[in-house]
């Protein structure tokens, strides 16, 4: 590709120019005046990131399959471009063909995390895009979004034209097909309002009560749905899945061959929303990903493969999937990574044998301290599982071993914290037990994230801790874990504050992103660039109250503005979930009976698993 | 067991990838023809496989070598047809011959590099090629600043001496510079300190991201 004069400048004096320079081996190159619908695939961040999300090479692949498509990628371009491209006037541009991102038909973005929000206003700011829908007439793209943040869209209603809400394989390409020969972008998002997955928030007016909270969505254009279901793919072994992944040139974060095995969790563990957006559990047949990995492999020349799934043992043959790809692995010198295994001996026997002397640590994640509170937030495992694997694990050489929690959950106690220093001690002392009184270089890593409320969760109503509070379990957490071979990580309290305003606001958080935009604030999932007191003045200025949306308990009466998005797991079964949590009952996994949260009504669970036992209910 | 030498360029927007980047795309590009090449032993395994020189980023590459092993003897005209085609935009493959035998690598057989030097002038010199070359190397010594490779200090070198031939061309408010530098393990002149000081022996005030450099020859000694 050859490129002007003052972009060849600009990229000389940037770090890692190749982020931006596109080319790499399997991105498309199309000639865009053949093609009807030009969509510039959006990540909200920069490209060692972008490039590392799976759902983008998913979703490239199919949209530039279909010959009447030319879909190209855009990202966050890095503090240092982006200020030589503000200062020389250049546009946001795709890497494909290095067009500006303002002439496509459509912008697509992918929300994977709330706090890249500013991102995307900055992204169509150096597009010299509008940033409100209101002002961005028929000459502009219309702006989508998807992804996980897209089941609640409101914080960015003022901004996206419509939302794609899940699954996008087949939604995606309905969509852009869908922009051919219609003009207007009113008659465009009429026409895809009509599919199921697709919000439109221009269609609806929200009213509130005094209180503030809402009080009603009413519809300003009788064709739009009272309710916006989300899509479904029923079947994921047909399902498209790229064999011919883009190979970045610079190293990226995760920079290897993917094949997703499966999607959907049964676990229902109360605090996670993947658990609940991505039911029910279907599978790709075992063949079907041995087939994958091959040409995956064949075609990238990649050296490392890794299994993409919520949970990657509970695939139903996950123990013939594993040997066969271990083998295939084997004889191609790939290594084979296997990620969120569940610790059993067969996982220690597969395990020892693909790290072999270069073990990486063991992660848990028991999130809670306590039975009690692992039976509130329904985490099916207990300390004797962890302790029981942590011997196994040591007993076969591991020194790393990791482990993840929460702070902040419903219900939790100071007690429920000891229960962390309780077992970060136990796994040392385990470790002196097996090896002797010196103990080798074992350490134990304990790492605590604080927690944030989720919509279409069973905690969808729960109140955030506060900062004050946050803080004070930190350091009663610090003094606690103070204990010789451990190390104790909390995450950043500031940006958790952050990430729940925008993870259950209305659409008058925009308001407060907006600002927040024009103040200067973008890439703040890094701690580097985090602004915090440019935030807390765009929060004042557009008087935004956090409590209101983090530190309440919501009612069930209460109209919440994601309920506009219909995730197929019942309200009902999402309020039974909370009950159940603030009485410490578990609700098995679905595997063992079905726990009636709605979604076989729309669609099959575990299709293609070969689970003759289940029972469906 | 085998070895080889390929010969490639390097030109357009993927002069912006790394020499680690490169060798990353090499080994994967064996890796999708099939092309089974040896590999270090050791807890570490990486293929066997080196450039005569690195190339800087951004600068471009006419006739860049790469030497490699395979574990399987291949025709050299097999594999330059079976590569090419795998090859991203810009990386052409113009050879490949069996090497010959040899214990000492390309790397340290390199002695010079050939490099066009591309600056824009914003304004024209009143000079011509002659005049420009006896400006520049008329002077007993080229002195400039350079980083020491152990102390990471400063230190002050005479790079003449490294520059085995040089001449120069003003076209099109461009001013080309041709230079044979001293490159290798021995003696090293990176064209940089180059257009530094010919930059400041001519007071040419163009920015460095408007220059281009472009090698175009590798030499070897015996």
């Amino acid at each position: 590709m050859r490129i002007d004069k003052e972009l060849d400048n600009l990229l000389k004096k940037v770090e890692k120019p190749a982020r931006y320079i596109g080319g790499e081996v399997n991105s498309i190159k199309k000639d865009p005046e053949k093609v009807s619908v030009r969509i510039g695939f959006a990540f909200p961040d920069t490209y060692e990131i972008g490039m590392s999300y799976m759902g983008l090479q998913i979703l490239y692949n199919i949209l530039n399959k279909n010959d009447d498509i030319y879909c190209e990628r855009v990202f966050a371009p890095a503090m240092d471009m982006e200020k030589l491209m503000r200062e020389t006037g250049r546009e946001l541009f795709t890497l494909e063909t290095f067009t500006p991102i303002k002439e496509m038909d459509i912008l697509g973005f992918t929300l994977q995390y709330e706090l890249s929000y500013t991102n995307l206003l900055n992204m169509l700011d150096l597009g010299n895009i509008p940033i409100k829908s209101s002002e961005r007439d028929d000459s502009f793209p219309v702006i989508i979004a998807g992804g996980p943040c897209a089941y609640n869209p409101e914080p960015l209603a003022d901004f996206v034209d419509a939302f794609l809400i899940g699954d996008g394989e087949e939604l995606l390409e309905q969509v852009c097909l869908a922009k051919k020969g219609t003009a207007s972008k009113e008659e465009f998002l009429k026409k895809i309002s009509a599919f199921d997955g697709v919000y439109v928030p221009a269609f609806y007016d929200v009213e509130y009560n005094e209180d503030g909270t809402v009080k009603a969505y009413n519809k300003n254009w009788e064709g739009a749905p009272d309710r916006v279901k989300r899509a479904v793919i029923s079947d994921l072994d047909k399902a498209e899945f790229p064999v011919n992944n883009i190979v970045p040139f610079i190293d990226t974060v995760h920079d290897r061959s993917v094949v997703e095995t499966f999607r959907g969790c049964t676990r229902g563990c109360r605090f996670c929303q993947a658990g609940m957006i991505y039911r029910p559990v279907r599978e790709r047949k075992k063949e079907t990903v041995r087939r994958l990995a091959e040409e995956q492999i064949k075609n990238t020349g990649h050296d490392e493969l890794s299994l993409l799934s919520l949970s990657t043992s509970d695939h139903s043959c996950f123990e013939p999937m594993a040997l066969d790809l271990m083998k295939m692995c084997k004889e191609q010198n790939v290594a084979l990574s296997l990620p969120s295994l569940r610790l059993d001996s067969f996982s220690f026997k597969v395990l020892d044998e693909i790290q072999g002397y270069r073990k990486s640590g063991l992660t848990f994640a028991p999130e809670a301290g306590s039975q009690r509170l692992r039976d509130i937030i329904n985490k099916n495992i207990t300390e004797e599982d962890i302790y029981g694997a942590v011997e196994q694990a040591i007993g076969l050489g591991w020194e790393t071993i990791k482990l993840y929690f929460m702070a902040g959950l419903p219900g939790e106690t100071y007690e429920d914290l000891d229960g962390i220093g309780k077992i970060a001690k136990n796994i040392i002392d385990i470790n002196f037990k097996v090896r002797g009184r010196k103990g080798g270089r074992f350490r134990v890593t304990a790492s605590v994230s604080n927690f944030v409320p989720k919509a279409h969760t069973p905690f969808q109503w729960a109140a955030q801790d506060t900062p004050e509070q946050f803080i004070e379990k930190h350091n009663y957490l610090t003094k606690k874990l103070h204990i010789k071979g451990v190390t104790f990580n909390y995450h950043e309290t500031k940006t958790s504050v952050l990430e729940a305003v925008f993870a259950r606001g209305d659409r008058r958080v925009g308001k407060a992103l907006e600002r927040a935009h024009q103040l200067g604030c973008k890439f703040d999932g890094w701690t580097e660039y985090y602004n915090d007191e440019l935030w807390q003045q765009a929060f004042a200025e557009t008087n935004t109250d956090i409590a209101f949306y983090n530190y309440r308990e919501r009612s069930y009466d209460e109209v919440l503005p994601w309920d506009i998005i219909d995730p197929l797991v019942t309200r009902e079964f999402l309020m039974r979930e909370n009950e159940k949590a603030k009485a410490a009952k578990t609700t098995a996994d679905c595997r063992q009976g079905c726990a009636g949260c709605g979604i076989n009504k729309h669609t099959e669970c575990f299709k293609g698993a070969e689970l003759p036992e289940v029972k469906h209910g | 067991m085998a070895k080889y030498i390929l010969t490639f360029s390097k030109t357009g927007t993927i002069c912006y990838t790394s020499h680690l980047d490169m060798m990353k795309m090499f080994k994967r590009v064996f890796k999708r023809a099939g092309i089974k090449q040896s590999y270090s032993q050791g807890f570490n395994p990486h293929p066997k496989m080196t450039f005569a020189q690195p190339l800087s980023l951004g600068y471009w590459g006419l006739g860049e070598l790469l030497e490699f092993e395979t574990e399987e003897d291949y025709r050299a005209e097999f594999i330059k047809e079976t590569l090419a085609p795998l090859m991203p935009e810009g990386i052409v493959i113009t050879d490949c011959v069996v090497a010959e035998p040899s214990k000492k690598t390309l790397a340290a057989m390199t002695e010079a590099a050939e490099y066009i030097i591309a600056v824009p002038l914003h304004e024209a010199l009143d000079m011509d090629g002659e005049e420009i070359y006896k400006a520049y190397m008329g002077r007993d010594k080229i002195l400039t600043y350079k980083k020491q490779k152990k102390k990471k200090e400063l230190a002050e070198i005479d790079i003449k001496p490294m520059i085995r031939d040089i001449s120069f061309v003003t076209e099109d408010e461009t001013l080309f510079v041709t230079a044979l530098l001293d490159s290798g393990s021995t003696s090293n002149l990176s064209p940089e300190l180059v257009i530094t000081t010919l930059m400041e022996c001519l007071k040419i005030d163009t920015d460095r991201s408007e220059v281009q450099v472009m090698r175009r020859k590798i030499y070897f000694g015996q």
